[in-house]
């Protein structure tokens, strides 16, 4: 019954504005609305720290529009504010977002096997929308996860940092309210499922141990970058077999 | 503070590297091993965030409140708490903590 790729891949498509929450899939409701909600949180928190900055408000709604990218806007936000020139501020962005290209090539794989519509999908590679999909046993499932989580998370995110544009002056104080410590926890939340195995744990570790053991030492992005490696470590259990 | 040309240059770099990554794999043509160790990788890379986000600022080590939320977060998800609860109650040890100190 299982047809070839080309069929599914069309009706991924078609399916698009219908199924909010991909029937079959091990995507939840709870799981969509929490990620909805926390970077809908986060994008706001991400708007005040621009506008504190000085960045005029249709620079902010237009930089997370096109960027897509918090880590970015916002290391180049850091670098600048420290005293850095414009030229090492983007340098600093774009490879503080260099890890949004790592985890594109991850699910590269999974996805559709024409590039055209690998590349409409990298526009909106991030963090959660990429593990879930992962998450998923069939390839097939993996899109439909993939496309509606990108919906999922791009959209509260563009309305977060517009409306936090708006609301700005209301918040003083996002780190008061423990915001900083959303992205995190939602991350927490993401990774627990997947420790099933111990070289999982130990990929999960090892993840944490080279990012934090770089930190002080690299700059931007790269902590992060070297700290794809340790996923080598899953060549252990090819004796395992099966996947 | 970001100016247009900014954005304008980091919307290219940034999407460029998305686009690259998924250009780079050939689904049709990649083996078994690449397709494990590329199955692992967000894994590897969201810890590493996590770690970052909850221990360091601006590229320093950092001990502070967020540490006290993410222990709660850690501790949810281990019980097993619906994804939202995880994320609320760490944001909101994390602000009693903060706001004791």
């Amino acid at each position: 019954m299982e047809q070839p790729s080309e069929n599914t891949a069309l009706l991924d498509w078609h399916d698009l504005p219908v199924r909010q929450i991909p029937e079959a899939t091990s995507l939840t409701v709870g799981e969509a609305w929490t990620i909805a909600f926390t970077y809908f949180t986060v994008a706001i928190t991400v708007s005040l720290v621009h506008s504190t900055a000085g960045t005029p408000a249709w620079v902010i709604v237009a930089a997370t529009l096109l960027v897509n990218s918090a880590t970015a806007t916002l290391a180049y936000a850091a670098v600048t504010a420290a005293g850095g020139s414009a030229v090492a501020g983007v340098v600093g962005g774009c490879l503080t977002a260099s890890r949004f290209g790592v985890l594109a090539a991850a699910l590269a794989p999974r996805l559709w096997p024409q590039r055209w519509k690998r590349a409409v999908a990298a526009f909106a590679a991030f963090d959660p929308n990429i593990a879930l999909a992962d998450r998923e046993r069939k390839d097939s499932d993996a899109r439909r996860v993939y496309i509606a989580m990108s919906l999922w998370l791009v959209l509260p995110w563009w309305l977060g940092a517009s409306i936090g544009v708006v609301i700005g002056d209301w918040i003083s104080d996002p780190r008061a309210l423990g915001m900083d410590a959303m992205f995190p926890a939602l991350f927490v939340a993401l990774i627990r499922p997947q420790l099933t195995t111990n070289n999982a744990r130990l990929i999960a570790v090892s993840g944490a141990c080279v990012a934090l053991a770089l930190v002080e030492v690299l700059q931007g992005g790269l902590p992060v970058l070297v700290a794809a490696l340790p996923a080598l470590l899953a060549l252990r259990s090819r004796e395992n077999g099966a996947t | 503070m970001l100016t247009w040309g900014v954005v304008a240059v980091l919307a290219v770099g940034v999407y460029g590297q998305r686009a690259l990554g998924m250009a780079l794999v050939d689904p049709e043509r990649l083996g078994l091993r690449p397709r494990q160790v590329l199955a692992m990788v967000p894994l590897s890379i969201l810890c590493a965030v996590t770690a970052l986000q909850t221990l360091s600022t601006h590229g320093e080590l950092v001990l502070d409140a967020r540490v006290a939320g993410i222990i709660a977060a850690t501790l949810l998800s281990w019980k097993r708490a619906p994804m939202f609860v995880v994320v609320v109650v760490a944001a909101a040890v994390t602000s009693a903590v903060r706001g004791l100190s």
